[in-house]
């Protein structure tokens, strides 16, 4: 028998592959960035790379969703999506600044991250709302 | 016995996610969000574009 938090991390495996898929979606639209690799090759990367960061949020969830100071369960998982996000961005800055040529940082992509960011919290909201509901009962 | 199966299950999730978030997070960084190649070769082409979408430094 799985525990909820067993299920909730297995479920933001899919809602992070749709999260991936959808970042390229709104990529097209915003032209932020001109994709490089072909579609298919994309197609397989925006998945894994969505369903991993899916998997990273739910357990960071699982572990302090419930310590946050917010009342709403949706602001709660939007702030640990994009502290994750913000976390991985200073990271990138430091590198940056490190090694400009390699690093390089660019406005729109970054702005576009953000919200990207926030999309992924509330994909795993609900999947968030419905573990904690599994383990109230 | 049902119960102290399913207790002891919990106690091993509860022991282990922090440690297994820890090396999903440090993964992460390492191949998808700065594709460091020194530490891991091949890892920047990989997810080059997923990078500069997600808002990402890179080249």
């Amino acid at each position: 028998m799985n525990t909820s938090v067993e299920r909730f991390i297995l479920a933001a495996i899919p809602g992070g592959i749709i999260w991936g898929w959808l970042s390229m979606v709104v990529n097209s639209v915003s032209g932020a960035f001109a994709f490089e690799g072909s579609f298919v090759h994309d197609l397989t990367t925006f998945a894994t790379g969505g369903a991993i960061f899916g998997v990273l949020v739910a357990g960071f969830l699982s572990l302090m969703g419930d310590k946050l100071p917010f009342k709403s369960r949706l602001l709660r998982a939007v702030f640990v999506s994009t502290s994750l996000w913000i976390l991985l961005r200073i990271g990138g800055a430091l590198l940056s600044h490190m090694d400009n040529e390699r690093y390089h940082i660019v406005t729109s992509q970054t702005i576009q991250g953000f919200f990207m960011a926030i999309i992924l919290g509330c994909i795993l909201y609900p999947l968030w709302k419905k573990e904690s509901v599994d383990q109230a009962m | 016995m049902e119960t102290i199966v399913i207790s002891e299950k919990k106690a091993f999730l509860k022991a282990f996610l922090p440690a297994l978030i820890v090396v999903a997070l440090a993964f992460a960084m390492v191949v998808i969000a700065y594709g460091i190649e020194p530490v891991a070769p091949g890892v920047h082409d990989v997810f080059h574009d997923f990078r500069h979408v997600i808002g990402m430094p890179c080249h």
